[in-house]
């Protein structure tokens, strides 16, 4: 099962037989069978047929659409599962309640330890970095976290935590080609936010395809509060994913230089930086083989992928919220 | 499941009628030969969507099953390769 990637501009997607086909030019650019597709990306713009659009409701295939520098516009999704049950204990849970303040200490501890272990993994492996500071700091964050009992306080650490992360990010670089001051978005203005950001939106396709499979509905979370169109659900369990898919694969594309400046447009107006063609398939090959690959579950204790872990931390959350099990466990690697 | 299926029909437009459908389901490997990854749900659409079409008296079809260990012995000399299906780019080389 695979994901599709649609780059071509104003590619229209169709169906023969049971097929996807898309086109571009009058030329048939991609020909695969639909059993083997279990999500399709759009970026950029793509004509749709209204057969497809059944097809893929009826077979739950996920849709996204980004646009061409990969920012988030919407996505097609199938009908919701009617597990109402799910969706009750994921409602009792709202605001300051017990349940919310123990997630959201769950998705913070999450994202901050593997933050921590990425970090010290690459002062072990380059003695001559010195990030005895901002692991510290790390660890500063991450003490309190069991002790807090308020949302907004536990939000104050993960931002101190994330601070900590990125006030080295620099040095996780191991090419002087590359450079990062901060963390800019909207839009990114240098190669390493771009990708990070880009990183960000198809993970978050990924997760939020994971808690509709299990039944939330992934517009009410818990630590990114409720806003107009935003999945905060999907945004909180991202969390603990960001630093072991995304950063993970953004500083190996770049430090084995398998990204160079060259794969960079620059947008002349707003400074947006996005990929070029050929950056583009690098990148996306390396986020989807990431999500194929294998590792033990610290949990669950047998081998899974990155993309069967979206579901089980999302099976895992619905049977904390339903009462099934004591603790929600982040997914943290060491 | 891992099923090699090949075909003998002798009627072109009932022949590309197989064809199509078992593009739907595996990869073309050689003229009248398919790969088939496919799940027994799978398959047993795909086998009664070409039972219902084939004339029996004329026409042949032949699924022959792999095991797991008999995939990996497969030999391939030139032609076709399995296709990569964890990710799939929809993009027209001239551009």
């Amino acid at each position: 099962m695979g994901t599709v990637y649609v780059t071509q501009i104003d590619a229209f997607i169709g169906k023969i037989d049971e097929r996807l086909t898309v086109k571009a030019e009058q030329k048939t650019i991609l020909d695969i069978p639909l059993i083997k597709i279990e999500g399709i990306v759009v970026l950029g713009r793509a004509t749709i047929s209204p057969a497809v659009v059944n097809e893929l409701l009826d077979r739950h295939i996920c849709l996204t659409f980004l646009t061409q520098s990969g920012r988030y516009l919407g996505r097609l999704e199938p009908e919701v599962t009617k597990n109402i049950f799910v969706r009750k204990a994921q409602w009792q849970a709202v605001g300051e309640s017990q349940p919310a303040i123990h997630l959201v200490r769950g998705f913070v501890r999450g994202k901050l330890k593997n933050y921590r272990h990425s970090l010290l993994r690459t002062q072990r492996e380059h003695p001559d970095i010195d990030l005895n500071n901002n692991i510290t700091r790390l660890e500063n964050a991450i003490a309190p976290i069991e002790k807090t009992n308020n949302i907004d306080s536990l939000r104050g650490l993960e931002g101190a935590g994330s601070a900590a992360y990125f006030g080295c990010f620099q040095q996780l670089i191991k090419t002087s080609e590359f450079q990062f001051e901060a963390r800019r978005r909207r839009p990114p203005t240098d190669p390493v936010n771009a990708l990070l950001s880009f990183g960000y939106s198809l993970l978050r396709h990924d997760v939020q395809s994971a808690l509709n499979i299990v039944g939330f509905d992934p517009y009410l979370g818990y630590l990114h509060v409720e806003r107009y169109g935003r999945p905060s659900l999907a945004l909180d369990l991202m969390e603990e994913f960001r630093p072991l898919i995304v950063d993970a694969v953004v500083l190996s594309l770049i430090n084995k230089r398998s990204l160079t400046l060259t794969d960079f447009t620059t947008e002349p107006l707003s400074g947006a930086v996005s990929l070029t063609k050929e950056g583009l398939h690098t990148f996306l090959r390396a986020y989807e083989q990431k999500k194929q690959s294998n590792f033990k579950h610290p949990v669950m204790g047998n081998k899974c992928t990155y993309q069967e872990a979206f579901e089980i931390q999302a099976r895992l959350l619905s049977k904390y919220l339903m009462n099934e099990i004591e603790k929600y466990p982040p997914l943290i690697l060491k | 499941m891992y099923i090699v299926v090949s075909y003998d029909i002798p009627e072109d437009k009932r022949r590309t009628k197989i064809h199509s459908i078992l593009k739907s389901y595996g990869q073309w490997m050689q003229l009248s030969v398919f790969e088939c990854d496919i799940t027994s749900t799978q398959y047993a659409k795909l086998r009664s969507r070409l039972s219902k079409l084939i004339k029996p008296d004329t026409d042949s079809v032949r699924f022959y099953f792999l095991c797991g260990c008999c995939q990996r012995k497969v030999e391939r000399i030139g032609g076709e390769q399995p296709r990569d299906e964890t990710i799939f780019f929809a993009e027209s080389p001239s551009t």
